[in-house]
């Protein structure tokens, strides 16, 4: 690093600053100027750094099969709330009145959020 | 051809993306000595435990290295996090000290005034200034010595010294002048020595 830099400091002092100011950039000169040397500092730095946090490969797939798990047993464990949730998205779907028009429009809408997110995303990556 | 050396940009991205160690430990080689200068100034002489601030600092940067957004140069972000070391430790010590142990804080005061005393004798016995400028810094409140080291012993501007303080410039400067005041005032003996 330059000296000249020490211009930036103005002498706020009132008076006689001059002999405080050459003392402070003396000393500064002189210990930037003094390395010191890293002694195994580095090596207790990087002794010192928190491990990694490493996920082992197998835990995915574990907890995919887990949550799988999970909502058969629910599905068996109550099948009929199951048939009755599944008999109401039907019913509520069959309501709606469909047309050539309304499919095309839902396909366009969805294609439309389909290249939005990609773009999101590359832009994000 | 020699080869052209690894720019901190690399090396940083190298640590962020890759968890590369290496990396970040060619970074500690490279501003080891900056930080532990700047934390010896900043605890006024304590080797020890400028050190141990240094090795915090260096661990805190790894932790927050994807935060380090380049905005400013990777030692200023290093003096920011240093500072930040050593003023939190500083609060603590105070805290501990005015929580149940009141009267240690009045020796403590004591013995302040007395180092005054003590520096003054020093400067008969002809004692080194070096010794006499760190003693006198202990004289300074944490902001005033922050903003003296960051301006004059790490040669920041008012600008990347108020980013390091995080204050505004105008803070930084009334800090430096009320620090040089207090120093002239403890190193008069000093000043009035013929050139």
């Amino acid at each position: 690093m330059s000296n000249d830099r020490r211009h930036d400091i103005p002498d706020t002092a009132p008076e006689g600053g001059d002999w405080l100011d050459r003392l402070l950039v003396d000393d500064a000169i002189t210990s930037r100027d003094a390395y010191i040397a890293d002694d195994g500092f580095t090596a207790r730095v990087m002794a010192a750094l928190p491990a990694p946090v490493m996920l082992p490969a197998w835990r995915t797939p574990i907890v995919v099969a887990l949550w799988s798990v999970v909502a058969i047993g629910l599905a068996f464990a109550i099948p009929g709330a199951v048939l009755e949730v599944g008999r109401g998205a039907y019913r509520l779907l069959a309501a709606q009145p469909v047309s050539l028009s309304g499919i095309a429009g839902a396909a366009v809408a969805m294609i439309g959020l389909t290249c939005a997110a990609a773009a999101y995303t590359l832009r994000s990556n | 051809m020699a080869d052209s050396p690894v720019t901190d940009a690399q090396l940083i991205a190298r640590a962020v993306v890759a968890n590369d160690n290496h990396a970040f430990a060619e970074l500690v080689k490279r501003y080891q000595s900056g930080v532990r200068a700047c934390l010896r100034k900043l605890t006024a002489g304590n080797h020890a435990l400028a050190d141990d601030l240094s090795q915090d600092t260096f661990v805190l940067a790894w932790r927050h290295l994807k935060s380090f957004r380049q905005e400013a140069r990777f030692s200023t972000w290093l003096y920011r996090i240093a500072t930040n070391c050593w003023l939190a430790h500083a609060r603590k010590r105070r805290e501990e000290l005015l929580g149940d142990r009141t009267d240690e804080l009045a020796d403590e005061d004591h013995m302040d005034m007395s180092h005054t005393d003590e520096m003054h004798a020093d400067h008969a016995r002809g004692a080194s200034l070096k010794l006499d400028l760190e003693r006198a810094m202990g004289v300074l409140s944490d902001a005033e010595r922050a903003a003296i080291v960051q301006c004059y012993h790490n040669d920041l501007t008012h600008e990347e010294a108020a980013y390091v303080l995080d204050c505004p410039v105008g803070t930084v400067k009334t800090h430096v002048l009320r620090g040089k005041q207090k120093l002239k005032v403890a190193l008069a003996a000093y000043g009035k020595q013929p050139e």
